[in-house]
């Protein structure tokens, strides 16, 4: 079927199968490769994307539900050649490891922060939930997600 | 160490005008670095390369799956080069022979030594980069080369004022030549070593730009999956493959030696009709066996056969007779996966008469000799592009994927990517062994008097020799390649002195008792084993450790200075575990309805002490704390070493309390992270981590915080329960 999507801003079309999921066709169709294959079966959080504002698993996420939808990437999480606050603060806590669960932990942060932009400890634990890290770096990602958490506040009290 | 620059250092200028240095490392002596002294000529694959616009750019021999050699081995020479490490640009090596772990002799990277092998030499790369560019700023200047400094790629003239960039400099310093030894900096100079906390592969992993070897992507590139025997050992007798060929996209369907590949334009297309494939198998000589009959096997073994004495001291026979109080013990861990979140894969291309492969793999050399041995090509007409690495733990050391792929490129005239689901990736691993631990100790009046340990499995190198004998042996011809392991070229003596990868952990028992047994009865079930995050440390760990506790509490003392009472010339092990009492508040009360428990353990030359604090909350164990307190030598990236202390941790405490692979009838009963799961965010525990200051050569800590964990939780159950479990994974009811 032929498709319409809007990835990182651009409007895209495509004709492929229905059913495929949505994670091949970012990666292999839109040459998308920042979001990651691990389980596809949505249990661990690598593939993680922006369906119109929401989390979605792209590996069990047919292309098809997408049709007409926005999708943003780790890609298009931030303008060409800037970094969203929580890539600035992945870097500067060192979070990554050998890294391959981060674009879909950065996303699942980053809709928290969109929907909670003052979320407890608690809050980040609980949001985070549904990424396996298989190199143990939750501590990190933690630290990291409060310290943006953090200087938002400042910022706004600043304001 | 000691190291003669003149033996291994080669310098020249490459193509560009750049300076080259090549190392050849210790133990490769006599291997041809790619340098021509008469006609100066060198090709490009060097160590560290400045160029003329000052770009640094450092060959990376071990790869980088996380532990962080990109970062830890890159700041070893940017210390010595005076560059920050931020401005020197990693390359991932090729396969040459002076990119082998001088260690294995071959090119991989595991066994927590890539630290520890470069140390020296890279810093003495570095130092010899420094003092030719100073000597070429000096001759420029016409001053005393004593008294010029680098200082951030600049060489500063006496005055103080005057200064030359390295790049001005390259061409120059290839021409000098350094008499004598090459000065490296006193520890007071450090201004990265031990200091340096940021990760150079950071920012490329948060922006979805690093490129592992899934992200690979060709001109025209197809894409296959392997549909292989659910039994190891199987074999194809037919399958449906007109049917097949007849899907939409399907390129073609043929058989390989691991199975059925189907080849299809998209991966997506490629699995749908892998879904519609029908395979007769021949189970003639698959594996039939199910976790009891693992066991079974083992428990005949360990009666049948007392095994090889790998450690003897005193007479235990004598101390069994002599009448102290006799505890015994039996502890079973089983096949675990190593769920790399990156499922394996590789992407090969056949150019007619020879083959590129781009793999995440732990060992290039020998992805040369899996695609060498399944298409008619020698392994120099392979060559391999090392990606990084979505996860390792010892699974990529094995190159099964790269054979898949080369197999199936050898037949295509487009490259070809083969990626394994998650549920391949689960059910065709090659596990940590499951394992059987025999222990016996002998108590006169509260004194650990005897220690009798019997280990009982198989050990790994029987299986990785056909990976890695032909890589040692480049004169064999191809047809010998499976019989080189087998015949023991490599197994005894020369690739590593033994096999210790089954009594790891066992025999250096720390202890000071006067009469010790460590015994290994080999029996192997024919399951697909290879090395698992800390191999023989993982399981000896457990043993070990549990065992100590039981006896602590058998002579009625508090499991903290029993031990430490034991470790009175073990002056690492005492300090680590005195720190870990301290950080943990042993002595301190515990929270209601929470215990503590205790290991020390050293593995690959660290030494690490845990307290972990659990309880068991609505029939769920709950790890709250652990404290953990190391010491791996000289540290170089201290925000490293603690995060792979916690990830250790958090491995060890995914196998206690999960980690379980299963076969029923020669099949692996798990699959995807539903039924073989990895702990998540909202079970980790709070982990608090110390590093011991230390002189001492740096030692590895990629896997050695993974041993302890595992018992001081066991250790901890107990002291909440009363109930020891000797057997993992540990139960809520266990």
């Amino acid at each position: 079927m032929t498709l319409s999507l809007t990835v990182n801003g651009e409007p895209r079309s495509l004709d492929i199968e229905a059913d495929t999921p949505l994670l091949w066709v970012l990666r292999d169709e839109l040459g998308l490769k920042g979001t990651k294959f691990g389980c596809g079966a949505g249990l661990c959080g690598a593939c993680t994307v922006h369906l119109n504002g929401q989390p979605v698993r792209a590996c069990s996420t047919p292309v098809e539900l997408a049709d007409g939808a926005e999708i943003t990437t780790i890609e298009g999480l931030a303008p060409d050649g800037e970094l969203h606050p929580l890539q600035q603060a992945w870097i500067e806590h060192g979070v990554p490891q050998c890294g391959y669960c981060q674009s879909g932990q950065i996303m699942s942060a980053a809709h928290l922060l969109a929907t909670n932009p003052s979320p407890s400890r608690e809050d980040i634990v609980a949001a985070m939930t549904g990424n396996l890290c298989r190199c143990g770096t939750y501590s990190r990602i933690v630290d990291a997600v409060e310290s943006v958490v953090a200087g938002a506040d400042q910022t706004t009290e600043g304001a | 160490m000691a190291l003669n620059r003149r033996d291994f250092l080669k310098v020249s200028t490459g193509a560009s005008g750049s300076l080259m240095l090549s190392l050849t490392l210790p133990g490769c002596a006599g291997v041809p670095t790619g340098y021509e002294p008469e006609t100066g000529e060198w090709r490009p694959d060097a160590w560290l390369e400045i160029t003329r616009d000052d770009q640094v750019y450092f060959t990376l021999a071990r790869v980088e799956m996380g532990q962080g050699t990109y970062t830890g081995l890159t700041t070893l020479i940017a210390e010595e080069l005076d560059v920050p490490p931020e401005r020197i640009t990693p390359r991932f090596a090729p396969v040459a022979d002076e990119y082998r772990n001088p260690l294995y002799k071959l090119q991989l990277t595991g066994g927590s030594t890539s630290l520890a092998t470069s140390w020296a030499p890279l810093r003495t790369a570095g130092a010899s980069a420094r003092q030719m560019l100073i000597l070429a700023a000096a001759r420029v200047w016409e001053v005393d080369a004593d008294r010029c400094v680098a200082q951030d790629g600049r060489v500063v003239h006496p005055n103080g004022i005057d200064s030359l960039r390295y790049g001005q400099l390259v061409e120059l310093a290839s021409k000098e030549v350094i008499r004598g030894e090459v000065p490296l900096k006193p520890k007071a100079q450090w201004r990265y070593i031990g200091r340096h906390k940021s990760r150079l592969d950071a920012h490329a992993k948060s922006t979805g730009t690093a490129e592992y070897g899934i992200d690979v992507t060709l001109p025209d590139m197809v894409y296959a999956v392997v549909s292989r025997p659910p039994r190891y050992g199987g074999r194809v007798q037919s399958f449906n493959a007109d049917e097949i060929r007849a899907m939409p996209g399907v390129l073609d369907v043929f058989e390989i030696e691991r199975g059925v590949a189907v080849v299809a334009d998209k991966y997506w297309r490629a699995r749908k009709a892998q879904d519609a494939l029908e395979i007769r198998w021949d189970f003639d000589e698959a594996l039939a066996l199910s976790t009891d009959d693992v066991f079974a096997l083992y428990e005949q073994a360990a009666a049948d056969d007392e095994g090889v004495s790998e450690r003897q001291e005193g007479d235990f026979e004598a101390a069994l007779q002599a009448g102290g109080s006799v505890i015994e013990a039996e502890y079973r861990q089983p096949y675990l996966a190593h769920a790399t979140l990156e499922p394996q894969n590789a992407t090969a291309w056949y150019h007619g008469d020879r083959m590129e492969v781009w793999a995440p793999t732990q060992a290039p050399d020998l992805g040369r000799i899996a695609a060498a041995r399944v298409t008619d090509l020698s392994p120099d007409d392979v060559v391999i592009h090392t990606t990084f690495l979505g996860g390792g733990f010892g699974r990529r050391l094995t190159q099964d994927y790269i054979e898949e792929a080369a197999a199936i490129a050898y037949r295509l005239a487009h490259p070809v990517k083969v990626l394994w689901s998650r549920e391949e990736d689960t059910r065709h691993d090659l596990y940590r062994p499951a394992m059987l631990h025999r222990m016996k100790a002998v108590l006169d009046g509260g004194e650990l008097v005897g220690w009798h340990h019997q280990i009982v499995g198989p050990q790994i190198l029987d299986w990785y020799v056909r990976n890695a004998a032909p890589a040692q042996y480049p004169w064999a011809p191809k047809f010998m390649y499976d019989s080189l392991g087998s015949v023991g070229l490599m197994v005894e003596g020369i690739a590593t002195p033994k096999d210790v990868s089954a009594i790891e952990g066992a025999v250096e028992y720390p202890y000071q008792v006067p009469h010790i047994e460590i015994r290994h009865t080999h029996v192997d079930p024919g399951v697909p084993i290879t090395w698992w995050r800390s191999v023989g440390y993982s399981h000896n760990g457990f043993a070990v450790e549990t065992f100590m506790d039981e006896l602590a509490h058998a002579a009625g003392e508090d499991p903290y200075q029993f031990r430490r009472r034991l470790l009175n010339r073990q002056p690492r092990h005492r300090q680590v575990l005195d720190r870990v009492a301290k950080l943990s508040d042993w002595t301190a009360p515990v929270p209601a309805g929470r215990a503590r428990g205790l290991a020390v353990f050293q593995s690959f030359g660290s030494y690490v002490a845990q307290v972990v604090e659990a309880s068991i909350d609505n029939g769920t164990i709950r790890v709250h704390r652990v404290s953990c307190v190391v010491d791996c030598g000289q540290v170089v990236n201290p925000r490293i070493v603690v995060d792979q202390m916690e990830g250790g941790i958090l491995f060890g405490l995914t196998a206690a309390l999960y980690g379980d692979i299963t076969l029923d009838g020669g099949e692996v009963q798990q699959s995807n992270f539903h039924d073989y799961p990895l702990l998540r965010h909202y079970e980790k525990p709070e982990v608090r981590v110390e590093i011991v200051d230390s002189d001492e050569a740096p030692t590895g800590v990629g896997e050695p915080g993974v041993p302890p964990v595992i018992p001081a939780l066991g250790n901890a159950l107990f002291a909440l329960t009363g109930k020891r479990q000797r057997t993992l994974p540990l139960r809520a009811d266990g």
